[in-house]
């Protein structure tokens, strides 16, 4: 996967223009004068249910473009992990909005905060995989052809298909896009402790599987 | 993958109202109101140094000490802030200058009493009851600093505690001039500053743990 940027080189996320919009440094260009959202949020912040809904549905075409300009060569699916990811942290900070504040420079912070943890866990998992495959490599050169590789790529994702939804979900969630607990619960409407108990079952169920194989 | 209308719906289903985080002025004054008295009982308890009047009209003594005192009130502005997303980031920069302030007025009386004393009169002892003093007399206004900053936004966590713990030692420092009859310049920059320093740096370093929610 090629990620074609670095946030952590950006200090400058936002240039103020003359016409008083804004614009990324990746050339986003939004408005932040909507005063709506900034209503919107202080409502949702009384409780208002709709005005909170209102203000998720109209940032998210925002957020999908500045994850997509930021994200080059990501495709539709991580641009969408990002956006949730992004919702998900609005939720679990939306007291921190001062509505006396504009509320686009609050949301993009923690876009870009979002966007910087995405880039991080990719280029880990992009190095971990790259470790793996050398080692694989080393190990198994002589022995091993890449269908037979290509196999246990397959038989891991089948795994995974084949267990019950709910430790599926949990394992995709917690394990694979590294979500917290509460974040997790907050998408999926399980509790914490259910989501440990069906991680758990899932990963006892996976090394039963692959280590009954292995042995 | 769930769609992001979904979590749209689950998200605004679950908002409850919020109590909205107060500026970072309010909660640096909601802050030095939990954490001044502590310092005033400290003093009463250890009793004030007999010199306190006369070193109060000395610049050597006051230039320091004021610096360390508006140290303390910046770093935690500066923590506070840096907790709220979209804080323009020269905030983060306001403790920079009473803390250079503080630094250099410590090492211009060393350099001065090294010109005046030379190398044998400059006095150097082991003092090792200062880190422990500030850590304890810093107590309550770290915790403080740690109930408060915990409710915001984990955008900067190292940074954060950083400016939190050095805050919370600046304060500390400042109630141990009131009571130490320690003057040599070296001492003071070596194990009351070197305490400061040492306490600020290390809490830096676990502030990961710092905050309630994710961002």
């Amino acid at each position: 996967m090629a990620i074609g940027c670095s946030l952590a080189a950006d200090p400058a996320w936002l240039v103020r223009r003359d016409n008083g919009a804004r614009r990324s440094m990746s050339g986003i260009e939004f408005r932040d004068d909507h005063p709506e959202w900034s209503q919107w949020m202080a409502a949702a912040q009384e409780g208002d249910t709709d005005a909170y809904r209102r203000l998720l549905h109209a940032i998210a075409p925002l957020l999908r473009r500045v994850a997509a300009r930021r994200l080059q060569g990501a495709s539709a699916a991580d641009v969408e992990d990002v956006v949730q990811e992004v919702l998900l942290s609005v939720h679990a900070v939306r007291h921190t909005y001062d509505p006396a504040r504009p509320f686009v420079p609050w949301l993009m912070a923690i876009e870009r905060h979002r966007l910087g943890d995405w880039i991080r866990r990719a280029r880990r998992r992009a190095n971990e995989i790259a470790v793996d495959s050398l080692e694989e490599a080393a190990a198994d050169h002589a022995a091993r052809t890449d269908d037979e590789q290509a196999f246990d790529g397959r038989a891991v994702q089948a795994a995974v298909a084949g267990l019950p939804k709910a430790q599926r979900t949990a394992l995709e969630l917690l394990k694979l896009k590294e979500m917290s607990l509460k974040e997790a619960a907050a998408q999926t409407g399980m509790t914490e402790t259910a989501l440990k108990v069906a991680t758990h079952r899932g990963m006892k169920t996976l090394r039963r599987l692959f280590g009954k194989d292995a042995g | 993958m769930v769609d992001t209308d979904t979590v749209i719906e689950r998200l605004a289903r679950s908002a409850q109202p919020v109590r909205r985080l107060p500026s970072p002025g309010r909660r640096v004054l909601r802050w030095l109101s939990m954490g001044l008295p502590v310092i005033g009982l400290f003093g009463i308890i250890m009793g004030a140094r007999p010199d306190l009047g006369t070193k109060l009209s000395e610049p050597a003594f006051v230039v320091p000490f004021v610096a360390a005192f508006a140290t303390a009130v910046f770093a935690a502005h500066a923590a506070f802030a840096s907790s709220v997303p979209g804080t323009p980031r020269w905030w983060l920069w306001l403790p920079a200058p009473p803390f250079a302030l503080w630094v250099g007025s410590l090492g211009r009386q060393c350099w001065q009493d090294w010109l005046r004393l030379g190398a044998d009169g400059i006095v150097f002892e082991l003092d090792f009851a200062c880190l422990p003093t500030i850590a304890i007399v810093g107590a309550v206004p770290a915790i403080a600093m740690v109930m408060m900053v915990r409710r915001g936004a984990p955008l900067m966590p190292r940074l954060t505690a950083f400016f939190g713990a050095l805050a919370a030692a600046a304060l500390a420092y400042v109630g141990l001039r009131l009571v130490h009859l320690e003057d040599a310049a070296l001492m003071v920059l070596v194990w009351q500053f070197g305490a400061v320093a040492l306490l600020a740096t290390v809490s830096g370093a676990f502030g990961r743990g710092l905050f309630a929610s994710r961002c």
